[in-house]
């Protein structure tokens, strides 16, 4: 129950801050955006399994979402993220069907140079994606509507925040499901869970599916807010930013990577707002500070606070 | 065509020995402590850093300019007896049995930490100490010149797979590192202080990055992003040639070379994405890099 | 339903609005926000455009400012990436009345719109691409400073006057959209009036590369005529400092478009006959420069503080401030002394012309910049450790920068004799 009154304080807050404060529609959209692809990242981190290449799938919902956008007569707000999702899904089930095989460190870094043949190739077919300089995000329609685009931002954070809702708990529910439950499984004894006539590469093709498509919803998202896509979305160091976010949030549930999401914006924002020639140091330190201190990630904390609360 | 080819192989085993130097340090450290190290980056850029200085400081005091050459080796020795303990000790050990993210991560963050102190230190713009390449000077294969550095580096590459192969097999810290790989547990009933040869293995494994940076410094000079751009291709060749071994990385290294040389001939719009393909193409074929092998399962 | 939607969003939208401040009264100061590199490899550019702004705000507000308001910079590193650079951005646009931004093109082309939505004036320091305001069309918007159509046919121009002989060409660019757009407007330009010129090279490595050794040995193997490249930063030192040694420099004209930038840095090692020169007319030394006192004094100051003299980038900075104020003074006195609106200030903008520090800016109809090119060559200097620009030529910014709304490749492939009769020849401006 406090925790749903917590989900739901923290959604309001979301509605209500940038009512006051506008720039903070965009830092939430984005943190909503990233979180849905950290939370694609903390799947593969509950079997174990690091990803430094997943920022690929968060690019390839922006892309498509761009290429929509641009080449055919699809704007419709939802039918572009559904396409994105699902576009992302179908690349992931195709690229995991290769990567499942593989453990540890060197899924790791078949993710990574996956996602790096994928951004030359974007950077380089410059007819199909414009290269380097990116391509433009046109402003979708919402059911039929053509929209100011203050007022389509704002409609964009609460159609964000709503799908936040309802993906979470999908996602939620999955991970409580025996599909879900393997995933520890597989990161806690493989061997052991396939004795059980249960098939590893399955359980994780099927993960590795979902946690593609979740990153391709964030890229779409991020891709309509920001207005404009470039290669660097596949860059190697965005793919860690993403497992950084995880980590930073702690990958004990759904809120986790959106905790992690919302602290990391807010970091770089501050960071970068207050300390321009030093921002990569203070991200740094408060990393390694998350990490000394908090080894259950920001969501551990606020659980901790949570049961203090309900204790006394 | 066989000009051409003569040519593919110097250039290829110039930049190899670039490469392997860019990428032996943190296969080292993965393999005694079985961390990704993100921080890597850094320490090849601080140990061209250094370079650079040291170098500077001693052509500007008017020493003899060969004395240029033992400069890059005590910079790095320098730059590893500085961090290298302190590192291990006050970030490394907290992480030692936890998740693999939380270990990457710790690192990563120490190298953006890093990235900021370099540019604090030294500025934004490139620094550069070319004595030694000056000294050597250049030498006419088919046609073209080649700097006499380049193919001391190669030498120096192949020499330094040689001593740490020696370093490995013949010393008594060698073998103590040979038993933590295999078995850090009974390693440590047997007696082994494990703590101590991590810490020996680590600042080797700092050394190395610092000397790849020290050694590639009169040709490349260390600018602001070497780091990062040292740490990706340190992180393809060491995963191409087996996470951990030695004469893998140097192996990948060459592979790697010669690939970007072929490229640079033939294809140039792949160069930029040869090593990464060089290693989807081994790791699809070999899951565990050319020289790995695979771990049995816990049950 | 859709009206609802509208209606109700409408109405939250002006709850907004109304909290955001009108300017007419005249603030006690001007904030601004200047978007550049300050870490990672972009800055060796970045900073020296940072360190112009830094010092001439300076120098305007211990001048009284602009009509007695100081300027108060707020710096942010476009090294973070776009999607925070916009944060940043929307973030500033809630206070800062104009924006300085930004120097990479990605960067531009992600902000123009954001900046149009939010009303905020930008003007584009360096933002080379000439796509800018080839597609859209833009309120808020104008760049400060000359496209990539001018800089780079400038060079090919210089060429066809100084080796008309010219028939093979190697071209070693950075691996991003400036590297590949400055190959393809060079190469056009030369085979529109050389149609035998062959491209015998063609070389892309990436941004940040450290070693080009490889690729001067097929550079060198390739035996051109002529060597073109518009790497920059610690790339192009590394670059010159690899082949100058193997013999590059003297077995081929090298042609280096951002050389200006490294002169100071390379000293003697950059060899005397490299055509290099500036993007733009931004050179502290040009015959332009060295006439006004302006210009000299503020060269020093840059010295001074600095420890080495402003280049290029530094006056695409430079111009930008100075257009910035320029307009505010203009806005002041069309509207007789009321602290201008943003929109009467960008009015201001459209169509400014005026002298800067190294030339004259004049902004047109679509929100571009004209800015003349300089292009010469290494030559040794008495005066200094270092070389100077020597055979220098002025081509005017009319003639190099194709009318507008004018397709610029096409425009290049439709260049003739007359054309190139028009213009004045290398060595031409003293």
């Amino acid at each position: 129950m406090m925790r749903i009154t917590l989900i739901a304080v923290g959604l309001l807050l979301a509605v209500l801050l940038p009512l006051a404060i506008p720039w903070l529609n965009f830092v939430f959209i984005m943190a909503v955006a990233q979180g849905f692809a950290a939370l694609g990242v903390v799947l593969l981190l509950r079997a174990g399994m690091i990803s430094i290449g997943h920022a690929v799938f968060l690019a390839s919902g922006a892309y498509v979402t761009a290429f929509l956008l641009r080449q055919t007569g699809i704007t419709d707000l939802g039918l572009i993220l559904l396409v994105a999702t699902l576009g992302s899904g179908l690349f992931g089930f195709l690229i995991g069907m290769f990567m499942v095989r593989y453990r540890a460190i060197f899924f790791a870094m078949l993710n990574m140079a996956v996602s790096m043949v994928v951004f030359a190739l974007l950077a380089k077919l410059y007819h199909l994606t414009g290269g380097t300089d990116g391509v433009r995000v046109a402003t979708p329609t919402v059911l039929g509507a053509v929209l100011d685009r203050t007022v389509f931002d704002s409609l964009l954070l609460y159609i964000s925040l709503a799908l936040l809702v309802a993906v979470g708990w999908l996602v939620h529910r999955y991970l409580s499901s025996p599909l879900g439950k393997a995933l520890e499984a597989v990161h806690t004894n493989e061997v052991r869970l396939e004795y059980l006539g249960v098939s590893a590469w399955g359980v994780l093709l099927y993960a590795y599916t979902i946690s593609a498509a979740l990153a391709g919803l964030g890229g779409a998202l991020a891709a309509i807010a920001v207005g404009h896509v470039v290669p660097e979305l596949a860059y190697w160091t965005h793919s860690g930013q993403l497992v950084l976010i995880a980590v930073l949030g702690g990958i004990g549930g759904v809120v986790g990577p959106f905790i992690g999401a919302l602290f990391f914006e807010i970091v770089r924002v501050v960071a970068a707002g207050y300390a321009a020639y030093t921002w990569n140091m203070i991200v740094g330190l408060a990393l390694l500070g998350v990490i000394f201190f908090l080894p259950n990630g920001l969501y551990g904390l606020v659980q901790r606070l949570l049961k203090r609360g309900g204790g006394s | 065509m066989l000009d051409l080819l003569a040519l593919l192989i110097v250039d290829g085993l110039a930049d190899a020995a670039l490469i392997f130097f860019v990428a032996v340090g943190l296969t080292l450290v993965f393999s005694v402590l079985r961390i990704l190290n993100v921080a890597h980056g850094s320490f090849y850029s601080i140990g061209a850093y250094v370079a650079v200085s040291i170098g500077m400081w001693v052509v500007s005091a008017g020493w003899h300019p060969y004395l240029t050459f033992p400069a890059l080796f005590l910079s790095a020795a320098l730059v590893a007896v500085a961090l290298g303990p302190f590192i291990e000790r006050y970030f490394l050990r907290w992480t030692y049995g936890k998740s693999e993210a939380l270990q990457i991560l710790v690192t990563f963050a120490l190298f953006l930490v890093f990235e900021d102190l370099q540019k604090l230190v030294f500025g934004v713009q490139a620094h550069y100490e070319d004595t030694p390449l000056q000294l050597l000077g250049v030498s006419d294969i088919g046609g073209i010149f080649y700097l006499n550095y380049q193919f001391l580096l190669i030498a120096m590459a192949a020499v330094t797979v040689i001593l740490l192969r020696l370093l490995i097999r013949r010393t008594m810290i060698g073998k103590f590192i040979v038993a933590v790989v295999a078995d850090r547990e009974i390693a440590q009933t047997m007696g082994i202080n494990t703590t101590r040869v991590f810490v020996i293995a680590f600042t080797v494994g700092v050394f190395l990055a610092a000397l790849g940076g020290a050694l590639a410094s009169p040709t490349s000079g260390v600018a602001p992003g070497l780091g990062a751009e040292a740490l990706v291709l340190a992180f393809a060749v060491a995963a191409i040639g087996g996470l951990g071994q030695i004469e893998g990385a140097a192996l990948a290294a060459v592979i790697v070379g010669l690939s970007r040389a072929a490229a640079i001939h033939f294809a140039p719009d792949f160069e930029a994405v040869v090593p990464y393909l060089v290693m989807l193409v081994v790791l699809l074929i070999r899951p565990y890099g050319l020289f790995g092998t695979v771990q049995a399962r816990r049950i | 339903m859709k009206d609802i939607v509208r209606t109700a969003l409408g109405g939250l939208l002006l709850a907004c609005a109304a909290t955001t401040v009108s300017a007419d009264d005249r603030p006690s100061e001007l904030r601004i926000g200047v978007f550049t590199f300050l870490s990672g490899p972009a800055a060796a550019y970045g900073m020296p455009g940072r360190n112009a702004a830094e010092l001439l705000i300076e120098q305007i507000n211990e001048a009284g400012g602009i009509d007695g308001v100081p300027i108060v910079p707020t710096y942010v590193d476009e090294a973070q990436g776009t999607d925070g650079v916009i944060t940043e951005f929307r973030r500033l646009a809630s206070d800062r009345d104009v924006m300085i931004a930004a120097l990479s093109s990605a960067n531009c082309l992600a902000l123009a719109p954001v900046a149009d939505q939010l009303r905020v004036p930008t003007l584009m320091w360096n933002c080379d691409t000439h796509q800018m305001f080839l597609e859209d069309e833009y309120e808020y918007v104008y760049r400060t400073n000359s496209s990539t159509i001018p800089e780079f046919v400038s060079y090919a121009l210089y060429l066809l006057e100084t080796k008309p002989d010219l028939e093979r060409v190697a071209i070693i660019n950075p691996d991003y959209a400036f590297g590949h757009d400055a190959a393809e407007i060079f190469k056009e330009t030369l085979q529109t009036f050389r149609p035998e010129v062959e491209i015998v090279a063609e070389l892309y490595p990436r941004l940040g590369a450290s070693s080009y050794h490889t690729e001067i040995s097929r550079l060198v193997s390739a035996r051109p005529d002529v060597v073109f490249s518009n790497l920059w930063g610690a790339d192009l030192e590394n670059f010159v400092r690899q082949a100058q040694p193997r013999g590059l420099f003297q077995r081929s004209t090298v042609v280096l478009a951002l050389g200006e930038t490294i002169l100071q840095r390379l000293g003697e090692d950059l060899p005397e006959g490299t055509v290099v020169g500036v993007l733009g007319d931004g050179w502290w030394q040009s015959p332009t420069a060295r006439e006004n006192p302006d210009t000299q004094a503020f060269v020093e100051a840059y010295h001074e503080r600095y420890d080495e003299y402003p280049v290029f980038p530094s006056f695409k900075m430079a111009n930008s401030i100075m257009a910035m104020k320029e307009s505010f003074e203009r806005a002041l006195e069309n509207s007789g002394g009321t602290w201008p609106s943003r929109e009467e200030f960008v009015e201001a903008v459209a169509g400014l012309e005026m002298e800067n520090f190294t030339g004259t800016l004049r902004i047109r109809e679509d929100n571009d910049g004209l800015v003349d090119q300089i292009v010469g060559v290494a030559t040794p200097a008495d005066d200094r450790p270092y070389p100077v620009i020597g055979e220098m030529v002025r081509y005017p910014a009319d003639l190099v920068t194709p009318p507008v709304d004018e397709d610029p490749i096409a425009w290049i492939r439709s260049l003739d004799q007359d054309f190139l009769d028009q213009l004045p020849k290398p060595g031409s401006y003293q």
